[in-house]
């Protein structure tokens, strides 16, 4: 595509190139630098000025890795992990969106306000009674338990609201229920295809933060075979007797999935666009 | 994209489903299991070697199976509190950490008496002070058997005691520096040949007098005794204090990577520490390997850093199984296991007198036989520690006056902020 | 839709009225707990070190976290540009430092900060002549260097949902702008601003509540001494260190019972405030 009246070397663009690089290196750098620890021995990481070339342990120290937990059933544990909250986030966030944005029902507004403060009780305090009612529900020690808080996603409602309400006309939908479209029709056939670049972000979001959360899923996890990534990991992390080669690699590789996720959400996100150019 | 979707959306019901199929042999755990197998939890945190032990444990009881958690220290002491507090969900067997033991010694009934399951009877083979401090004040109550304890020894840098025109050795170490004075001489040579600090950092100076004192920040009624003339706590900061106004404290913080740095480079001259930290120097400071020696240090800074319990909350239904276990793992000869295997200072006497311990050469301390040093450290200790559920925090208070020293602060208007900082946090 | 109301009560209504009844109670987290009506409240407004956190969370949340929106919405009209070139790779990698494990950032972020002189924060300054600064304890420059890792840990978060809103706009608008000889500044300021504004509210209310909320960044930055030292302390590590450190539960929810109004002030004037932003007439919201 032909951009009208963008001159090939202008200032501007070089300006834009040039920004554009800096944040991305200034963004690559700290994960740069966990590659260059996991292949290196754990002395390097105290070394000043610090070591930032990589060296030859990238095998050794996974090894090591592999020995102490069960990687890759502990990858496993937060891809079912992930993949079910994000699904679950996607699909209640962008229905109670969709009513939020287009429906009127009575306490609407308090709801969402309700929706809102859920997220204002800092979770580090709500751990206790959060904990209690996840051991009364029987749910230790099982990934149900670390999942269900974390279906409410107040961030997902709220965007999809947005999102919806600025990107599709109410006249669409009432075109729509005069031709005796059902509601969730509407949201399958007209919502869903629309909102697509709100799904791909949102995703990117949710299964992104799931995966390095910690707190609660160390809380409710007891299990070793029920662990996910982020438990196993910080049991590698010994207070004074720390490998920092092979804890880096550890979380080196638990990080990889994420770039993976990211690409294909963002194939989504790319796709979807085109799709959206062709329809308006 | 609607395929991709729906592909999503089948994969989300798939794992569901594997969710909920891993989740059947996770129930059942509690109570025996049919051919009257018992199940313990049993919870620790940093690298024990316990893992290993307790197959052998299994095989001899072959009706027990132990399923082993360990996390980092403060996730797991969290974790344990959470579940405590709850009143749900704590395991059957959980270590803890010396300085932790008594914010859990205040909730006496959420755990099980040892005294009931006949912990009397190997009383005599832990270090009395160490048997102590897993009691409750009036010495009716057993919450813990000590498994580690962490002794405390000069190690000292020989290339730098060397060029300082200090002995090497370390009987002669120990002869020359046998007091606090000949401590601060010692110190005071060295800075004045080789401009190097003595001590890396405050703290470390600080923990000199502390560690030692039976008594500090709190007494037993939860009162602040900071504030009282001839705290012990005072004293040991104003040793800081003396020090570090004579140049003799350096500026690195333990377990930051400057600290890490120092003490491979070799920085500063000498270390308070405790028997564990040359796990962490073997791994941490390769190039420090065959420098460092270990020498008793005067009695009046004879202490104890660290070391753990293993408890039973009261919530177990297997507290006679779960304590046979302890009972087992605690033993002069799994002790002297858990020390080959993972350095954990023996909390058990008996344990000096092996052969294997006693013949134990340390190779990062030039073949130097460092547990033997450790062993006197620790009978030279007499007294069981009172430390009080706040006290980590208010002794907080204090290391930040330190800090805020070390930076040029007046001293003695420091330590009153600090001990009003202190009376704040024990009114809550 | 009942199976989300019972979500919704587990995760949202059960933790705050157990906060707000415990905001009553004297309780360590294990002995029985005791009624003390609003004590609780005395201790911690009365506190110096309370108002000096909640000072330190304001200012870290305008050096770290008011720039991201601004910044944000720059990174992402550039981002979503048609002509520019190997645009995953710069979403990618402007996305990074939220996925980075903050075990990675924690270490990075204390070696060029460090103490010594020679870190790589006070070199910088030395190139311009200016002394070092101590990066651990100092007033400024904790703060200083906390807010750069919260404005580098979250910028290409906030970034993405405005790349989300950017595609809610029509791309014809831009085309018959260009043709009307718009510069790309007045392209942002007319176009892309106005139609942008209901994700800017959004970034802005969540910006504003994870703000007052800051713990990570500064818990891990400053390890040991998080606790201990006032100089950037937030509220929430306030509350944290009553809670777990202190075992004073009830003057830990007071303090979040507080929060929650600071919060919810906040964002009520902070949304007013942004919904002047390109002040137009509302399209077709159903309201």
């Amino acid at each position: 595509m032909k951009e009208v009246g963008s001159k090939k070397f202008s200032f501007s663009k070089i300006l834009m190139y040039g920004f554009l690089t800096l944040a991305s290196l200034l963004s690559l750098f700290p994960f740069y630098w966990m590659f260059v620890m996991a292949t290196r021995p754990s002395a390097a990481y105290n070394s000043i000025p610090p070591t930032l070339t990589p060296g030859n342990m990238l095998v050794e120290n996974f090894q090591k890795v592999l020995q102490q937990i069960d990687f890759f059933g502990a990858m496993w544990n937060s891809l079912i992990l992930c993949v079910v909250v994000t699904i679950v986030v996607l699909l209640i966030s962008s229905l109670a969106g969709f009513a939020f944005a287009k429906f009127k029902f009575p306490g609407k507004n308090i709801l969402f306000i309700a929706i809102l403060l859920t997220m204002i009780i800092p979770p580090q305090l709500g751990l206790i009674p959060q904990y209690f009612l996840i051991a009364k529900a029987g749910l230790l020690d099982t990934l149900q338990g670390v999942m269900i808080l974390s279906f409410l996603n107040p961030l997902g409602i709220f965007l999809m609201r947005q999102y919806i309400s600025g990107s599709i006309s109410d006249e669409l939908i009432e075109a729509a229920k005069l031709d005796g479209a059902s509601n969730f029709k509407i949201y399958w056939k007209i919502v869903l295809p629309i909102i697509l670049p709100a799904f791909a972000t949102l995703g990117i979001i949710v299964f992104t933060s799931v995966w390095g959360e910690f707190l609660w899923q160390f809380t409710v996890l007891r299990d070793p075979e029920m662990y996910t990534i982020q438990v196993a990991l910080a049991s590698l992390n010994n207070t004074f007797k720390v490998d920092y080669g092979m804890l880096m690699s550890g979380v080196f590789w638990a990080t990889i999935p994420l770039v993976i996720i990211f690409l294909l959400f963002n194939k989504l996100f790319i796709a979807s666009i085109t799709e959206g150019a062709v329809k308006s | 994209m609607k395929r991709v979707l729906s592909l999503l959306i089948i994969l989300g019901l798939v794992s569901i489903l594997t969710a909920c199929n891993n989740n059947n042999d996770a129930s059942g755990s509690d109570g025996k299991d049919s051919d009257g197998t018992v199940t313990l939890n049993f919870w620790t945190f940093g690298a024990t070697g316990y893992d290993e032990l307790l197959k052998e444990y299994e095989k001899e009881n072959p009706n027990v199976k132990i399923k082993f958690k360990t996390s980092e220290n403060a996730d797991h002491h969290d974790a344990l509190f959470t579940a405590i507090s709850a009143g749900t969900g704590a395991p059957d067997i959980a270590m803890v950490e010396v300085d932790q033991l008594d914010r859990f010694k205040q909730a006496q009934d959420r755990f099980v008496n040892l005294f009931d399951q006949g912990a009397e009877e190997v009383k005599d083979q832990y270090q009395d002070w160490s048997w102590n401090t897993g009691q409750n004040v009036d010495g009716d109550f057993m919450f813990g058997l000590p498994t580690d304890i962490g002794p405390k020894a000069l190690y000292y840098r020989t290339d730098v005691f060397e060029e300082a025109g200090l002995p090497t050795d370390p009987e002669e170490v120990a002869n020359l520096i046998n007091s606090p004075e000949a401590l601060k001489d010692a110190a005071i040579q060295v800075k004045e040949e080789t401009d190097k600090p003595f001590l890396d950092s405050m703290e470390m100076a600080y923990r000199a007098y502390l560690d030692a004192a039976p008594e500090t920040h709190l007494n037993p009624e939860g009162e602040l005794i900071v504030n009282q003339e001839g705290s012990p706590v005072k004293q040991a900061y104003d040793y800081a204090v003396e020090l570090n106004e004579a140049g003799l404290v350096g500026n690195f913080e333990m377990w930051t990577p400057e600290w890490a740095n120092a003490v491979n480079n070799g920085d500063f001259a000498a270390e308070l520490g405790p028997g564990w930290l040359k796990g962490w120097m073997e791994g941490n400071a390769p190039d420090a390997s065959g420098l460092f020696r270990v020498a008793t240090l005067p009695t009046e800074f004879s202490a104890n850093w660290g070391g753990s319990f293993l408890t039973i909350p009261a919530e177990t239904e297997h507290a006679e199984e779960a304590y046979d276990f302890i009972e087992w793992l605690t033993s002069p000869e799994n002790q002297l296991e858990s020390f080959k295997s993972h350095g954990l200072f023996p909390s058990a006497p008996a344990v000096y007198e092996m052969d294997d311990f006693k013949t134990n050469e340390d190779e990062f301390f030039g073949g130097q036989v460092t547990s033997v040093v450790f062993g006197e450290a620790a009978n030279d200790i007499t007294d069981a520690v009172y430390k009080g559920e706040k006290y980590v925090s208010v002794n907080n208070e204090i290391l930040t006056a330190l800090t805020n020293v070390q930076e040029g602060a007046d001293p003695e208007e420091e330590w009153d902020a600090a001990v009003k900082r202190a009376e704040d946090l024990v009114s809550r | 839709m009942s199976p989300f109301f019972i979500i919704f009560f587990c995760v949202g209504l059960f933790p705050i009225l157990f906060s707000l009844y415990l905001a009553f109670q004297q309780w360590n987290g294990l002995s029985p707990m005791e009624f003390v009506g609003l004590d609780n409240f005395k201790i911690v407004l009365t506190d110096s070190l309370f108002w000096k956190s909640v000072y330190n969370t304001i200012i870290m949340g305008l050096l770290g976290t008011a720039p991201q929106l601004i910044v944000g919405i720059i990174l992402a009209f550039l981002l979503n540009q048609v002509f520019l070139r190997f645009k995953q790779f710069y979403r990618v990698t402007i996305f990074m430092p939220y996925i980075t494990s903050m075990v990675a950032v924690a270490l990075v972020f204390s070696v060029l900060f460090s103490n010594q002189d020679s870190s790589m924060a006070n070199y910088i300054l030395g190139l311009f002549g200016l002394d070092p600064i101590n990066w651990a304890t100092s007033e400024w420059g904790t703060k200083i260097a906390i807010s750069l890792m919260v404005f580098w840990r979250w910028i290409g978060y906030n970034t993405i949902i405005y790349l989300a809103g950017l595609q809610s706009i029509p791309r014809d608008l831009y085309e018959a702008a260009t043709i009307d000889g718009a510069s790309k500044f007045q392209q942002l300021r007319y176009i892309t601003m106005p139609l942008l504004k209901p994700f800017i509210l959004l970034t802005v209310f969540f910006s504003t509540v994870g703000a007052l909320q800051l713990f990570s960044e500064p818990t891990v930055f400053l390890g040991q001494s998080a606790f201990t030292r006032s100089e950037a302390m937030t509220i929430v590590m306030y509350l944290y260190r009553d809670a777990f450190r202190l075992q004073s539960f009830g003057t830990a929810s007071a303090t979040a019972v507080i929060l929650v109004i600071f919060i919810a002030v906040l964002a009520a004037i902070n949304l007013y405030l942004t919904s002047g932003i390109g002040r137009k007439k509302k399209r077709g919201a159903g309201k």
